[in-house]
Order: C-alpha cells, then structure tokens, then sequence
C-alpha cells in the first residue's frame, strides 16, 4: 500500500537491512568500509552503533573475509557481504562461484549457506574500464547461486528482505547508477520473490525487457513513446533463474521483444532470452527480436565517449518506435541526462 | 596404555582402508580422483585427539584420514567414494568432498586454500555465539603458499579466534619439491609469528609429539589465540592415485619413508607401553574386518537414482 514515503534506493537497502538485524541476531554485515559515516553508499550507516560486533570493517583481503563469511554461513549466521565494486569480488572468486555456490550440490544437500552477497556493478562517471566492469552473464552462469538485480527502491528493500530469509546464497547485483532513483517504499518488512520477473507496466505492441539501469531508461522511455504505441515494461528482476515463463506469456500476447542490456553485447542477458524465445515453436513473432546492448569495448572514462556507451532513454524510445513503424523522437539529450545519474521518483 | 592402543588403531584403520581402496582403484572400481593420505595418519589422529567433540575440523583434497580421525562414518566415505547413494555427499562429491556433520568434520575442499578462510568462518561462528569450540584447518604445504592463507592468518590475529591451521608439510605440492618452491631463506615460523599467530612445528611421523604440540597450541587457541601447527611428514604414494615410486622425490626414497613410517612406530610405541603383540595383532584383525565389512556394503549398494542430477542445486 503506498503511504507516501519517498525513500532513495540505498535508503530502501538500509532499512531493510536495519529491520532485518533487529529482528535476527544471526545476521552481521561484513565488508570495506561498513562502519563508515556513510558507510557502503549510505547503506550501512548508522548500523555499528546500533548492533556494535554484528557490522565488521575488514582488512583489504576480500577473498580472506568474504570466504570468512561463508564459512560463518555454512555453520549457522547469516552474513550480509557488501563489495562496493564488482571488480573487488572477483578477488574472492573462488569463495563465490566455487565453494558458495557449490557447497549444497556437491555435499548432496546436507550443508547449505545461507548468505547474502551485496555486489555493486555497472556505471558511474569518471570510473573506467575497472570500476564500472556489469558482469551480468558472470554470475547468470555461475550455477547454485541465486541472482537478483533490483531497479527500484521498494525492490531493493523487498529483495534483500526475501535474500535473508533464503537458506542458499544470493547475490543481490545494484547498479550504483540506480542509487539516486526514489519510490514510494512501504514502512514494514515485506520479502519481493527471488526468481519472479515482474510486469512494471502492462502493454500489448511490444515487450520490453530491461533490468537495473536499463529498467530506469526504459521507464523513462515510456514517456517519450507516448501513447502511440503500447509498450509492455518488464523488470527483469531474477537473473539466474531467469523467469522465462513471464516473458514468454508477454511476447505471446505482444508479438514483438526488445531486451535492453547495460552490459556488452557479447554473452549478454539479452541474448540468452532471445536465445530461449527463439527456440518457442507456439511463439508467433511478428518481427526479429532487438537486443540494444554496449559495444564490445570496455567503457571508457571521458564523456565524450561514453556518450555512445550506454542505450539512452531515447534509444530504447527510438528502437520502439522503429519497430512500431512510427516516427522517431529527435530531441537531444542533456548533459545531465547523458551523463549524471538519475535522481527520478518512480510510481 | 588404552588410549595408545586406540590411537593406534585409528591410525591403522585409515592405513588399512586406504590400502584396500588403492586395491580397489587399480580395478577401476573408484570412478573419483583420489589423493591417498598414507604416510600421514599421525597427523590427523594426533590432532584429532587433542580435539574436544564439539570441536570443528575442515579439510582439503587429501581428507580421508582428516574425516576418519575426527570420527567420520567409513561405510558412508566409501561408499561417496564409489559414487553411490549411500555416500556422506550421495555420491555427488566423491572422494575430494568429504563431510560428517554428525561428528563434526564440516568439509573438504580440493582448490588450494580455500578451505582455510571457511574455516576461519567456523571459528567466527563459535566466538560469534560464545561457545568454547575451536576449529581445525588441516592443509598441506602447497596450500600454505596461497595469498589467501596469509590473509586468513591477519583476519584470525584480527579478531582473536579459536583457528588452529595444521600445515602437512610432505615436501611435494604435486612433484614440486619444496626446494623449488621457496627461497633457502624462506622461514614459515617467521611468517606466522610475523601476523601475532602461535607457531610450533612437530615430527608429523610421531603421534605423540603432534599430539603433546597439538595439545599445547589449542590451550591458547581456545582463548581466541590462533595458531599454526606445522608437521613434517610423507606422502608414501603419488600426489594422485595408486602409484608407489616416482622418480622426482630423489632423497624421499621408499626405504626413507619405511624408515620413518609412522605406522611402525606408533606400533611400538604401543607395544612398549604394555599392550602385548597379541592384543595388537587382534586389533589389527579386528580392524581389517571392518574395513573389509564395509567395502563390501559399499560395492553392494545402489547408485543414485538418474534424477538425483538435478537435486540439491539450492536448499530448500
């Protein structure tokens, strides 16, 4: 029920993790930087006063402490493991991909691990080619985690909520582009399901589906399409398992996808849910799916270039459009819009 | 006198059944990867018998002496071995993935090191909820060459927990010797004591002197001090598989190594402590028994049924 209080996506991150650890003296939060003032972005701050020897700031050793972490997980609590970029994670890959993600299949189920990896990923001016790294098809491919991208507050709040109730581990991909965007965010605790797409906006000429960043653009380009034509707006939400069923029933009933990526275009989420929709012999498509994606490159730091990095609003706007047969919009993007996050409220 | 003999027997037990599993893979009965821990049974048992019940152990990829020491079901490690349902992981993790919650043997894992911060985890837990457990990380010399070994050591240092690391030195990682892997004036000690961490280093041959040094080290460790637990010891049989002689171990020749086996001497150990060769010997039987009794329930038992692939991805 909306109540009309508007929180920004890593203020939804705090309280959920807030009311979480009120609630389970199990849970700790772990990571560089945790105990800060404005601790992880502002999603933690506040919280070692509050629950003083459960928030822990940790040596530069991520593959020392995360797998910590996990050894915490296999024998009962429930860490909280926040890597601010996605780059820094990978010095722990082997706890990740290799023993979390594998430690129930391979003990045939009689050890779980019940953790919670906050991953940061994707965009941010001035960061370059090894802090803005959307490793996406990285963790879709990496078997026995569970991967959720929230786009929005309330998913934010509802998805980390559901994460640490969840007996397996979950990595919760957040754009950092996404971290200014504000919603309406529902006071209680509430779980968002893990392994759901969701219908942000219904429609019937197309299916648009986007995550993260690219759910924020899409959103915005709702507008810009207008109401000539009918756009079908999914949040993609679950990364691994993908929710095909979800999708499938919408271009089912819409004849005609685009899957916007923020990542490159090779071993992109898109392609894998084109593959799969492409392999729907009750699909009646009535055009060639569209992938927009980032070139093949990895993203530069001067504006210049990065102007023609990301799919803009107005690209995705267009590729509808085109689609639809209708004329396309030609206003020029600001710089702000181009360049800086956004700071949008979504219904 | 009683607890020597039952040493004694554990560590015979895992001697013998790994003897007969190393018979039982030149059949190609064992479809897993097997590194045999022969040469190194005083290790575990002696460590293992330092240990409290409710105290935890963790492993790597060389683990059935780790698993049994600590008290791990062998009808259930064989059969995991021989890749059948009734295995401690149902056959989906084999003989590098060893687990007994039961007895508290959390885990295995082969990829170098990376049992140790899980380990470390473990102990967090116990300080976490204040209990009076430590937990036992048993690694080789190989593994203690990985980055994220050290990390581990300062994180244990850091927040004072009950870790005991307990390094295998069998001078190989693979056939590397450890003369090629470290710099003459390379000094594990120095290193430990270098992160605030305890270090002893014992005769990984002797029973007695691990378990004394053992003994000595978890007294701190259980106070939150952690500590590293060095043992010399050999490896009698390849880095992988079945194979008795190799030409690169040069000076750690069989007659070396039969020399110094720890199986030998804890025998007279035992006999020299009053236990009569009589008594030895019908332990000895008693114990070829059960390991014979319990290969042959292994090789007897069902295999997982075909849609057991898809199971257990995720906990419920």
């Amino acid at each position: 029920m909306p109540n009309n209080r508007i929180l920004k996506y890593t203020e939804a991150i705090k309280e959920a993790t807030d009311q979480m650890m009120e609630n389970d003296r199990d849970i700790f939060v772990i990571g560089l930087g945790v105990t800060y003032r404005n601790g992880a972005d502002g999603t933690t701050s506040g919280l070692n006063a509050k629950y003083p020897g459960r928030v822990l700031d940790v040596p530069n050793s991520e593959g020392g402490w995360t797998g910590m972490a996990v050894g915490a997980a296999i024998n009962g609590l429930r860490p909280i493991v926040h890597h601010g970029r996605v780059e820094f994670s990978l010095l722990a890959a082997d706890q990740i991909f290799t023993q979390a993600a594998k430690w129930n299949y391979m003990f045939g189920g009689v050890s779980n691990v019940p953790i919670v990896f906050r991953i940061n990923v994707g965009r941010q001016w001035g960061n370059g080619p090894q802090h803005t790294q959307a490793l996406y098809g990285l963790f879709g491919n990496a078997l026995g985690l569970k991967v959720v991208i929230p786009s929005t507050p309330r998913m934010a709040k509802g998805l980390l909520v559901s994460a640490l109730r969840d007996n397996n581990p979950v990595v919760i991909l957040e754009p950092r582009w996404n971290f200014q965007v504000k919603q309406d965010v529902p006071t209680e605790v509430y779980g968002e399901p893990l392994g759901k797409a969701r219908v942000a906006t219904p429609g019937k000429d197309i299916t648009v589906v986007a995550y993260g960043d690219g759910f924020v653009a899409a959103h915005e380009a709702l507008s810009l399409v207008g109401e000539s034509v009918s756009m079908e707006l999914i949040d993609l939400v679950s990364l691994n398992p993908i929710d095909y069923e979800t999708i499938i029933a919408s271009v089912q009933k819409t004849g005609r996808l685009l899957c916007v990526d923020t990542t490159n275009e090779v071993f992109n989420v898109g392609s894998e849910i084109i593959s799969k929709v492409a392999q729907q012999k009750s699909l009646r498509l009535l055009d060639a799916p569209i992938s927009l994606a980032c070139p093949n490159v990895p993203c530069p730091t001067s504006t210049a270039l990065t102007e023609f990095y990301y799919p803009t609003k107005a690209d995705i706007a267009n590729a509808v459009l085109r689609a639809m047969h209708k004329p396309e919009i030609t206003r020029a993007l600001t710089f702000e819009e181009l360049h800086l996050a956004p700071t949008i409220t979504i219904p | 006198m009683s607890a020597l003999l039952d040493a004694y027997k554990k560590m015979f037990l895992i001697r013998v059944a790994e003897e007969e599993l190393a018979a039982l893979f030149l059949k190609d009965k064992i479809m897993s990867f097997v590194h045999f821990y022969i040469g190194q049974e005083a290790v575990a048992v002696g460590v293992c018998d330092a240990l409290q019940k409710d105290d935890k152990a963790l492993g790597n990829h060389r683990s059935h002496g780790h698993y049994l020491a600590k008290g791990g079901d062998l009808k259930k490690m064989i059969c995991e071995m021989l890749g059948k349902e009734e295995g401690s992981s149902h056959g989906k993790g084999g003989s590098m993935h060893m687990i007994d919650r039961s007895v508290n043997f959390v885990g295995s894992t082969p990829i170098l090191g990376g049992i140790v911060p899980i380990a470390c985890g473990t102990a967090f837990e116990q300080k976490y909820h204040n209990k009076n457990s430590i937990t036992v990380a048993f690694l080789g010399d190989g593994a203690f060459e990985e980055g994220i070994v050290y990390e581990t050591l300062n994180l244990a240092a850091l927040f004072k927990l009950p870790l005991l690391l307990v390094v295998e030195n069998n001078l190989f990682s693979t056939n590397s010797k450890l003369k090629d892997r470290r710099a003459d004036t390379h000094h594990v000690e120095k290193i430990v004591t270098g992160f605030g961490v305890m270090y002893l280093k014992a005769d990984g041959n002797d029973y007695q002197d691990v378990l004394g040094k053992a003994k000595k080290l978890i007294e701190g460790v259980r106070a939150g001090s952690p500590a590293v637990l060095e043992c010399m010891t050999h490896r009698h049989l390849a880095h992988s598989g079945p194979v008795f002689e190799e030409e690169y171990r040069e000076e750690d020749t069989a007659e070396h190594r039969s020399e110094k086996d720890s199986i030998k001497k804890m025998r007279q150990v035992v006999l020299r402590n009053g236990v009569s060769e009589k008594e030895i010997v019908g332990a000895e039987n008693d114990t070829k028994k059960i390991v014979q009794d319990s290969i042959d329930f292994a090789l007897h038992a069902p295999y997982p049924p075909k849609e057991n692939l898809y199971t257990d991805l995720y906990a419920q």
